[in-house]
C-alpha cells in the first residue's frame, strides 16, 4: 500500500494555469471548500470549472476571478440565496459559461469515466438550453442524430475529462479508497473522468476500516493519486455524519458577495488573510464552532 | 373556512393530483410540501426520489434545499444522478416530475435561467439543474407556482424546460413522457388540451375571482361555462402542513 497523503496546498502547486478542474460539491453540501481557497492563495488563473449543480466551491473561485469557463447544469446555495460570484460574471460575459443540466453534466462525465468519446441522452432536446450551446463555443460538444436502430432522436454529448477532479468524502485510506456517506449526485462519473483524481477526506482511517465495508468504497485506491487529510475541510457546506452547514456563515457569505464590492472584503479576511485551512477553521470559530455544528449521531446533520 | 393560506391551497391541490403507488420526482419548495403532503395523507405507497439521489426519506426537520442533509434522513437509498435521472426518469418508469418555476407560458414551456428587464437586460437564476431532464423524461409534469402576470407569460424569456414547445406534441419534439398536465397557482388549477394542447382552467380556488385570473394570466386561458370551485385543504392536512411539513413557514410563507 502507498501513502498518497498530501497538503492542500503541495497538491495545488501542481495545478498548471488553464487547466480544467472539477469540483464536487452540490450547492452547499460536501463543497471542496479547503481546495477552492488554496486555489485562490496560489491564485490559479485562466480555469475551466465543471461541476453538475455548481454551489460555494465553484462560487468562491469565480468570485475571485480565476474562471475564464464554466460548463455548469445549474447552480445554487438553496434557500440561502443563488450563486451570485457566477450569475453576475454570466451577465457581464466575463466567464464562457455553457449551460445544461445535472443529468446531462452527468452523461458527459459518465462517458468520460467509460472511456467513451460520447454517449447519447433524451434530455434537453427542444429546449432554448440546447440552441444556445449550438450557438455558442460549446457547438463542439453537443450534436443531435437519430438512433441508427430505431430512428429516435437524440443529443449526442462530448466526454467530459477534466484534468484535475476533486471530491470530498467522508472516510479515506492512506491509498485513496473513499468512502461517500449520504447522496452522491454526479461524483462517482466526476471523479473517474477525471486524469487525475484528488480526494479530500474528513477521516483517515486504515485500509483494515475500508475492508470491513467495502460496497461503501465508491472511487478504489488505483484511480486516486493524492488523498488530502483536512477535517472541516467542506466548511460552511455541509457533510452528511459528519456536520451540518454553517447557517451563520453562509448568511455572511452572501450578504458580502451579494455586493461586486465586497467580495474583496470576504476573500482578503477569510482567504488570502488565512494562511491555510486550520487557520482559516480558527477565523470562523474555531473548535468551539465546530463542535456546535458536528452531526447527530442519528439525524447525520 | 377563513385563516388558510394560498400556498396551503396550492400544496393541498398539488398533492391531489398524486396517486398512490406513483413514482414522482420531487424539486424543492412548494413541490417538495405537496408531495410529502400527499405521502402522509392518500399516497402512502408513493416512492418519492429526489435528483441529488436520495429515494424515500422521511426528514425531521423541513429541508432548506435540495442539498440540505435533512432530506437523506430515513431514506431507503442514497444513489445519484445517473440512478435517479438517468434509470429512473430515462428509463421510462417516473409517473409525475413536480417543479416549480420562474415563468411558465401556454404551453407549459418553464424558465428557471434568466428574466430579462424591459432594457433587456439580463438577471441569471439557477438554470436547469435537473428540471429539464425532469420535464423532458417524467410521464406527466404538474408546475406549482404564484400566479402573477409576470411569471405567467405569452412567451417565457428563456425556454429552460420543454413542454408542448409551439404547441407541438412531444413525440414530435423528439421528447418522451407526455408534457405538461396541471399548473397549480394561489388562484386556480389549469390543465391543457390534450389535442392542441392549449392552456385551460380546470378549478378557480374559493378565495380568487375568475376576473383576476384572467387579468393574471399572460397567455390564452381557455375558460369553461360553468368554473368549479378547488376543494379547500381539510382541517387535517392544514394541520399536517402548518405543524409537521412546513412548521417554520420556510415554504408556506
Amino acid at each position: 500500500m502507498t501513502n498518497k497523503v498530501k497538503t492542500v496546498a503541495e497538491v495545488v502547486q501542481t495545478i498548471p494555469d488553464g487547466s480544467h478542474i472539477a469540483l464536487g460539491g452540490f450547492a452547499i453540501n460536501r463543497g471542496c471548500i479547503a481546495v477552492s481557497h488554496e486555489l485562490i492563495r496560489q491564485q490559479k488563473k485562466n480555469l475551466t470549472l465543471s461541476q453538475g449543480v455548481v454551489g460555494l466551491d465553484t462560487d468562491l473561485l469565480v468570485g475571485a476571478g480565476l474562471v475564464s469557463r464554466l460548463i455548469m447544469g445549474g447552480g445554487s446555495l438553496d434557500r440561502f440565496g443563488p450563486v451570485h460570484c457566477v450569475n453576475r460574471a454570466r451577465e457581464s460575459r466575463s466567464v464562457d459559461a455553457h449551460d445544461y443540466s445535472s443529468l446531462t453534466i452527468c452523461f458527459r462525465y459518465l462517458a468520460g469515466a467509460l472511456g467513451l468519446s460520447f454517449i447519447p441522452v433524451k434530455s434537453l432536446l427542444a429546449s432554448e438550453v440546447l440552441e444556445r450551446l449550438e450557438a455558442g463555443s460549446a457547438a463542439k460538444d453537443v450534436q443531435r442524430m437519430k438512433c441508427p436502430f430505431t430512428g429516435e432522436e437524440y443529443l449526442l454529448l462530448r466526454a467530459l475529462n477534466p484534468d484535475v477532479s476533486f471530491v470530498h468524502v467522508q472516510v479515506a485510506d492512506y491509498d485513496g479508497n473513499s468512502q461517500i456517506h449520504g447522496a452522491r449526485w454526479e461524483n462517482e462519473e466526476q471523479a473517474k473522468a477525471g486524469r487525475r483524481v484528488i480526494v479530500i477526506t474528513e477521516e483517515l482511517v486504515p485500509t483494515e476500516y475500508i475492508q470491513r465495508f467495502p460496497e461503501k468504497t465508491i472511487i478504489p485506491a488505483h484511480r486516486v493519486e493524492a488523498v488530502i487529510h483536512q477535517p472541516f475541510g467542506a466548511h460552511p457546506t455541509a457533510v452528511f455524519q459528519c456536520y451540518d452547514f454553517d447557517a451563520d456563515h453562509l448568511r455572511l457569505y452572501v450578504d458580502h458577495v451579494k455586493r461586486v464590492e465586497r467580495v474583496p472584503e470576504y476573500l482578503k479576511t477569510y482567504v488570502l488573510g488565512t494562511k491555510d485551512h486550520w487557520e482559516y477553521l480558527d477565523k470562523v470559530g474555531g473548535l468551539r464552532r465546530m463542535n456546535e455544528l458536528k452531526a447527530d449521531r442519528v439525524l447525520g446533520y | 373556512m377563513s385563516g388558510v393560506r394560498g400556498t396551503e391551497i396550492m400544496a393541498a391541490a398539488g398533492a391531489r393530483e398524486i396517486r398512490d403507488g406513483e413514482v414522482v420526482v420531487v424539486g424543492i419548495g412548494l413541490p417538495w410540501v405537496a408531495c410529502v403532503l400527499a405521502k402522509r395523507t392518500h399516497a402512502p405507497r408513493l416512492t418519492f426520489l429526489l435528483e441529488i439521489g436520495v429515494m424515500n426519506a422521511e426528514p425531521k426537520d423541513t429541508p432548506v434545499g435540495v442539498a440540505d442533509p435533512r432530506n437523506f434522513y430515513r431514506a431507503t437509498c442514497w444513489t445519484s444522478f445517473r440512478d435517479v435521472m438517468g434509470m429512473s426518469l430515462q428509463r421510462g418508469v417516473v409517473d409525475v416530475g413536480f417543479l416549480g418555476t420562474l415563468e411558465i407560458d401556454g404551453f407549459g414551456n418553464l424558465n428557471t435561467t434568466l428574466l430579462k428587464d424591459e432594457s433587456g437586460k439580463v438577471r441569471y437564476f439557477n438554470g436547469s439543474a435537473g428540471g429539464n431532464d425532469t420535464a423532458s423524461l417524467a410521464r406527466r409534469v404538474i408546475v406549482i407556482m404564484r400566479h402573477e402576470k409576470r411569471k405567467l407569460r405569452q412567451a417565457v424569456a428563456h425556454l429552460t424546460s420543454p413542454g408542448f414547445v409551439g404547441g407541438r406534441g412531444r413525440r414530435e419534439l423528439g421528447l418522451r413522457g407526455d408534457g405538461p398536465h396541471r399548473l397549480i397557482t394561489d388562484n386556480a388549477i389549469i390543465g391543457f388540451d390534450p389535442d392542441t394542447h392549449a392552456a385551460m382552467l380546470l378549478s378557480l380556488h374559493p378565495v380568487a375571482r375568475l376576473e383576476d385570473v384572467v387579468e393574471n394570466t399572460g397567455f390564452p386561458l381557455r375558460i369553461p361555462s360553468e368554473v368549479p370551485t378547488t376543494p379547500l385543504p381539510t382541517p387535517e392536512e392544514v394541520r399536517l402542513l402548518q405543524e409537521e411539513i412546513d412548521p417554520k413557514g420556510i415554504y408556506l410563507g
